[in-house]
């Protein structure tokens, strides 16, 4: 390496440079550009344009829906995350100990909801959720009980979003788990045979251990998505009953065009951005301290 | 195969329960043979819980079929059955005849832009990808970084100011502002990054004895090693695109012609409320596509999936 003269190893740099550059120029127009405009104005007066310091920050703060919506989405998000990650990897346990014909067929049925946009999915459900008469009304009215406003009463409403939420990750992060087990050395569960170990020891000290890697990717990738929830939430609740289903772009798409302060709702944007590193960042931390409880 | 590989140790719990299901207490029988029932029965197991889950979780896109070819009247008439009484395509009929919107263009324009990106989604992160995998410049590292970064950047953060500066660029309502915003991919630099590194330096080296340019090499070596990751990145990039709501929503909004699918169907699901089988007929032509690419590239799909969870 250090006996290559610097010339002989940038001989092509101005290829390099060109190939880089359709892709890169992309990304500086359209993914930084709108982000340092993001940040320079929410810094600033949304008529004047004068330095307003945090004022932005401070006025999204205190709207009470952009609060809700944050904890809406938490709530909302966590749940589906959880159970995505709980029964995908459950789920996958079944999956190897299944021969690869009846394996395949199942990995294709359960992958079909991921082709499924929000859009589309949110209209299967509201099919069957369908107040009049969509199928749980018919099967409530089979056993003479009353119709249920999924909308709007009660839990439903967070009901019907976590489950078509889970409903389109459950098969697409259970075939990545799957994947994930048939990468473990089959000689670690060859040696803890060999040491007596039973299926409950194997599953905790070797299975669980060994997919951490799996869990962190998902979990990161899972909570980025979820924290943006939305197109479930407008389709099936529109963000109701009053606000208790909105989340954050849910109320900012909503608000963008609105009486509050333009660069306010930038400020809420650009948050959501910092609220999705941290969740990563403790994502990650968790996962990696266990880890090293182990070992 | 998958069967022994000793994961099954993961559900023995569920399994345990199932030999008791037999009815007669094993203990007179010879410990191996009780053993293979105890297998038989786990398996057995492991297929009904298998295809019970499976079952489950296509029923809403089975439902959803039937109920397309059912009349204004029955569609949610009390109780419900799941084949149509009176079999009707006038759901069907009335897609296409919707007063302001025409359906077949909107699949067409969200076809186009689609297909558009997703050719220049593949050249231009190919490009990129192979640079950083295979040739060295200054700056590379940093650069690479810089690329990684905007994975980090969740899309409703730029969201709004992306607006404002596809319209600065006068690329509001146009095919372009469509297409353009979401062709250059991180995630996709990378992946074929990652799919280059892993291709021997041996297979160009003869190449570049023969006096070849880096570009020949990239188009005539490269090119046809990358089929796999690039049918995998090609059909994740067109279903990001075909099932767009927020975006074709937010930019187009006076050229009807180019209205994307997703937002038809949004808007049909808001005006068309009281006659919902038009709404869920024109979802189920929105997925003949898909459906129709998944069936043709399962194997690539599935091999994508399996190759993505490995950071």
């Amino acid at each position: 390496m250090l006996g290559e003269s610097k010339k002989f190893r940038y001989r092509y740099k101005w290829v390099a440079y060109l190939m880089i550059l359709p892709a890169l120029g992309m990304l500086c127009v359209f993914v930084f550009t709108p982000l340092v405009m993001s940040i320079v104005r929410s810094f600033l007066d949304s008529t004047t344009g004068e330095f307003r310091g945090l004022f932005n920050f401070r006025y999204i703060l205190s709207d009470p829906v952009f609060l809700r919506s944050l904890l809406n989405v938490f709530v909302m998000s966590t749940i589906t995350t959880l159970l995505v990650v709980v029964t995908g990897f459950l789920f996958a346990n079944v999956l190897v100990n299944l021969n690869k014909m009846v394996s395949g067929v199942v990995k294709v049925l359960i992958f079909l909801p991921y082709l499924l946009s929000g859009i589309v999915t949110s209209i299967i459900f509201l099919l069957m959720l369908n107040y009049g008469g969509g199928l749980f009304t018919s099967i409530l009215y089979t056993f003479g009980k009353p119709a249920v406003s999924f909308a709007t009463e009660g839990l439903w409403p967070y009901v019907w979003i976590i489950i078509p939420s889970w409903w389109m990750g459950f098969g697409y992060n259970t075939l990545v788990l799957f994947a994930g087990l048939l990468n473990i050395p089959r000689s670690y569960y060859e040696a803890a045979e060999l040491d007596g170990a039973g299926g409950f020891t194997r599953m905790v000290f070797i299975t669980i251990p060994n997919m951490k890697n799996y869990f962190v990717l998902l979990l990161i990738n899972l909570t980025a998505g979820g924290l943006q929830m939305f197109e479930v939430p407008l389709m099936i609740t529109q963000g109701g009953p009053t606000n208790n289903t909105t989340t954050p772009v849910l109320f900012l798409v909503n608000n963008f065009k609105g009486d509050k302060p333009q660069n306010a709702i930038l400020a809420g944007a650009l948050m959501m951005m910092v609220v999705i590193a941290l969740v990563n960042f403790f994502v990650f931390k968790i996962v990696r301290s266990e880890k090293s409880q182990d070992a | 195969m998958q069967t022994d590989n000793g994961i099954a140790a993961g559900v023995r719990p569920a399994a345990e329960g199932l030999p008791a299901r037999s009815g007669q207490p094993a203990s007179g029988k010879a410990p191996a043979r009780r053993g293979k029932r105890r297998k038989l029965a786990a398996k057995a197991g492991f297929i009904a819980i298998g295809a019970l889950v499976a079952l489950l979780v296509v029923f809403p896109i089975v439902w959803m079929i039937p109920s397309a070819f059912k009349d204004k009247r029955e569609l949610f008439s009390l109780p419900n059955h799941f084949l149509p009484q009176k079999f009707s395509l006038d759901n069907f009929r009335e897609v296409f005849e919707l007063y302001n919107i025409d359906f077949m263009t909107t699949i067409g324009s969200t076809l186009a832009v689609a297909l558009t990106a997703v050719a220049i989604s593949l050249v231009i992160n190919m490009l990129a990808a192979y640079a950083f995998a295979r040739l060295e410049f200054p700056g590379k590292g940093p650069l690479f970084g810089l690329v990684m970064l905007s994975m980090f950047i969740p899309g409703v953060t730029i969201l709004l100011t992306s607006i404002k500066l596809v319209s600065d660029l006068h690329l509001l309502d146009t095919f372009w502002g469509l297409v353009l915003p979401g062709a250059a991919g991180a995630y996709n630099i990378f992946f074929f990054r990652q799919f280059f590194l892993g291709i021997p330096t041996s297979v160009e080296e003869a190449a570049i004895l023969d006096g070849s340019s880096q570009f020949g090499i990239f188009v005539r070596i490269f090119i046809p090693l990358s089929v796999t990751p690039m049918v995998i990145i090609g059909i994740s990039t067109f279903m990001g695109y075909w099932n767009s709501y927020l975006w074709p929503t937010l930019t187009i909004i006076k050229n009807t012609q180019w209205q994307q699918v997703m937002q038809v169907l949004r808007i049909l699901n808001g005006s068309k409320a009281g006659d919902y089988g038009v709404v869920v007929a024109a979802a189920l032509m929105a997925l003949v596509i898909p459906v129709t690419l998944f069936a043709v590239f399962q194997k690539y799909i599935m091999q994508g999936i399996a190759i993505s969870g490995i950071k």
